[in-house]
């Protein structure tokens, strides 16, 4: 800063030096860019949700994620107080050491209803344009809640070109506790939340390991394990110890990203049968339907809200996630869906190796198998 | 805007002494990264004039500068007769101007005292203190009513209350007026007719109506702006009478406007007839956002994404939400019965949104014009009431409209 003498005013400069040029103003994509100059074309962040019940060891996960040496910059949203305070305490691991920064993030109280995005969507994206980068946020939920208006809530369309998207859902489970949470609940109408967390999860974090006895060359925990995928057979499930996890693999998942390659290989070459065993007939379960044959894109929209909208056959679904043979196209189609919140995109071009087959994986309660077998049929091009 | 000369390119910036068009600003404000227009000035000498009362915008202390000289407000007398600038979504007020990075030619007014509503009219509970307590935590904000014929009787009777009261605003606009005599005219006919404003107080909202000039997409506060000839503005209205609400908004011309506006608002029109067309039981709420941005990107427009149409009924806005751009996943199909609004906002340049200090008005992000459309509609057994449609006794301001 030059010391020049402050009742003297400086020498103008012509406008057009500025390299702002506000006669054809910059698209909101452009500004985004001036704000965060070191990213070439900013890539909206992601959002991993954090559940699980109280001690189960979603803070230890949060401080071992905020205080890891992995270089990147996270934002931990803890949500304590919920929204009638109106505002979200978030820390993020800032600066040099990694100290970490404490900031309010605050919820726009309004017009709730006819804005598009929740207010809370609006909170996380102002706080990303305040920070010059941020790699990744965490949104640690209360220990009862469900994740599922919590995903409807950050699953924006693609349209809105939001900074936010939604990466992935993750569960943290004590495997010591987790039997008796599964059994005090299996009635599972009344006290959902062990079946919820677990059935809406993207990675279920098996926390405590070292707790559960390991003289039985731990089949324990092989059991618990297969209990979780009885519930939720899509979801990878990681043994932890003090919930110490790579962070590359908890991060960055995509779980929502109709491009990302990964899901959809994956779907489509599970041979085995991802459908489990129905243990209650209230359980929360997992079921996989397969049909060779190409179905007719209207037909299988009607299909999948009669399922989702009208809770149709009295089934109740949580999950869905599919590939779709879309008759009259070329393009493997992917279906994906969160409580009634669906969508049914084009994703890419058949390979000419591959077998083209509809797979669709539901989670829910009160599922049947029958039903949606034979129910499909009638979305057939060709019955 | 002023014509700029013909030697040196317009930067559409005046200057900030005498209103001249600017080529030069101050060195600090760019160094600061400080607005633009409060920087810009047309030669040394006014630079140097004002540089006593300039440089505190450096260290934050000054407000930016009001109008220029030759303002657009009505005189409003000193010290302004109460008449300050909203903040905080009308929660506060402010003698000042507030600092923003503006995107297109207009600014914020002062906007008067709280208009008073007599205490046998029945009002909504967020009258009281601003905050609504019922809609937030109704189950309606996840299952779409279907209306019993008592409630859909109601609501044809508000929905009329509504549309004359908007018709009344529609008479008066024409240059010369400010957008806050349009709500007094709204604020009285809603009054008169032994209805609630139901934008006054809620969510702190600060008038009876939103005024929406040019480039403001939606939720203009109505102030002390003068309407000037090309302006087009939209008055949107919303009635709270026996129970229940109805929501209805149109944009109107004032004085003479160029040919790019006439489009603009002339296609948000039919954006609106169009979805509205497609109304019947079994629709998707989706299709309407299809059926609208394939009408406004034909014309080359662009459709805002960030409000949408509501359900309406006992509640102010409620289920289903309904986008109005395309590949959207909103839920549900329609049913007869259910009531609902259709608003889309139509944007010349591009869709973003952006929005002002007062924490309401939402401005184009390109600061170029845009249009909407509304009514309340119900579904009926075989199609669409239109709810708030124009009467015979509407003023006739849209030359393509049938009478």
């Amino acid at each position: 800063m030059e010391p020049y003498d402050d009742e003297e005013p400086p020498l103008a400069i012509a406008i057009d030096d500025v390299v702002e040029d506000k006669t054809t103003p910059p698209s909101l994509v452009e500004q985004r860019d001036n704000l965060r100059p070191d990213l070439p074309e900013a890539q909206p962040v992601g959002v991993t949700v954090i559940t699980g019940y109280l001690g189960a060891g979603k803070s230890t996960l949060v401080s071992s994620i905020l205080n890891g040496q992995h270089g990147k910059k996270i934002a931990v949203i803890l949500n304590e107080f919920g929204e009638e305070i109106g505002v979200e305490r978030a820390m993020i691991n800032e600066g040099e050491g990694g100290a970490l920064v404490e900031e309010w993030v605050e919820l726009a109280n309004g017009c709730i209803c006819c804005t598009v995005k929740h207010s809370l969507v609006q909170a996380l994206e102002q706080l990303i344009e305040r920070k010059e980068r941020l790699d990744h946020i965490l949104l640690e939920t209360t220990g009862l809640a469900n994740p599922a208006p919590l995903a409807s809530v950050l699953w924006l369309d693609d349209q809105l070109e939001s900074d936010v998207r939604l990466d992935s859902i993750i569960t943290v489970v004590d495997a010591k506790n987790l039997r008796y949470q599964l059994e005090s609940n299996h009635d599972s109408s009344s006290f959902p939340e062990a079946y919820n967390q677990i059935a809406f999860a993207d990675v279920v974090i098996l926390n405590k390991v070292d707790l559960v006895s390991s003289d039985d060359s731990g089949v324990a925990l092989k059991d618990l394990e297969k209990d979780i995928h009885n519930i939720n057979s899509l979801a990878t499930i990681i043994r932890s110890v003090r919930c110490q996890v790579d962070l590359s693999i908890i991060l960055d998942r995509r779980a929502y990203d109709v491009t990302h390659a990964t899901h959809l290989e994956a779907l489509l070459k599970e041979n085995r049968n991802l459908s489990t065993s129905d243990l209650h007939d209230s359980g929360v379960r997992t079921l996989c339907i397969s049909e060779p044959k190409e179905v007719h894109l209207e037909k299988a929209r009607v299909w999948i809200e009669e399922l989702l909208w009208d809770k149709k056959y009295g089934m109740d679904v949580y999950r869905c996630k599919g590939i779709l043979n879309i008759g009259n196209s070329d393009q493997l189609h992917t279906l994906q869906a969160v409580r009634e919140v669906y969508e049914i995109v084009p994703t890419r071009k058949w390979r000419n190796d591959e077998d083209r087959v509809n797979k669709i994986v539901f989670i829910g309660r009160s599922l049947n198998e029958e039903i949606l077998v034979n129910t499909i049929k009638a979305t057939l091009c060709n019955p | 805007m002023a014509g700029g000369s013909d030697a040196v390119e317009n930067t559409g910036l005046s200057c900030v002494r005498c209103g001249k068009p600017a080529h030069l600003q101050c060195p600090k404000c760019v160094q600061l990264k400080l607005p633009r227009e409060d920087a810009a000035f047309c030669s040394q000498d006014c630079f140097k004039a004002s540089w006593s009362s300039h440089k505190s915008v450096h260290s934050g202390t000054k407000p930016s500068s009001p109008a220029p000289e030759n303002s657009s407000e009505r005189n409003l007398g000193p010290p302004n007769d109460g008449w300050l600038y909203c903040l905080r979504k009308g929660q506060s007020r402010t003698p000042k101007v507030p600092h923003f990075d503006w995107t297109g030619p207009l600014r914020p007014y002062p906007i008067s005292q709280k208009r008073f509503v007599p205490n046998h009219i029945d009002q909504p509970d967020w009258a009281i203190d601003g905050i609504p307590k019922i809609e937030p935590n109704s189950d309606l904000q996840h299952v779409v009513e279907i209306k019993t014929p008592e409630q859909i009787k109601r609501m044809r009777e508000t929905c009329r209350i509504a549309r004359e009261v908007l018709d009344a605003a529609a008479r008066i606009v024409r240059p010369g007026i400010t957008t806050d005599e349009i709500d007094a005219v709204v604020h009285e006919a809603t009054i008169s007719a032994g209805g609630y404003p139901s934008p006054l107080n809620y969510h702190f909202f600060p008038k009876s109506c939103c005024t929406s000039v040019n480039e403001i997409i939606c939720h203009g506060i109505p102030d002390a702006r003068i309407l000037e000839d090309g302006d087009i503005v939209n008055v949107d209205v919303t009635v709270y009478y026996k129970g229940v609400h109805a929501d209805l908004n149109e944009t109107y011309f004032v004085g003479n406007v160029d040919e790019a506006s006439k489009r603009l608002v002339q296609c948000t029109y039919e954006c609106l007839d169009k979805a509205i067309a497609a109304v019947k039981p079994g629709v998707r709420f989706r299709e309407m956002g299809e059926i609208i941005s394939r009408h406004a990107s034909m014309s080359g427009f662009s459709v805002v994404k960030s409000y949408c149409g509501h359900g309406i009924g006992e509640l102010f806005h409620c289920a289903p939400n309904i986008p109005h751009y395309a590949k959207n996943k909103a839920v549900g199909v329609m049913k007869a019965g259910q009531t609902f609004t259709i608003e889309p906002m139509i944007n010349s340049g591009v869709w973003r949104d952006r929005t002002w200090p007062d924490g309401w008005t939402s401005v184009t992000a390109d600061g170029k014009r845009s249009a909407q459309f509304e009514h309340t509609l119900l579904v009926t057994d075989t199609g669409v009431e239109v709810l708030s449609a124009r009467l015979p006794s509407s003023p006739k301001v849209f030359p393509w409209a049938s009478p």
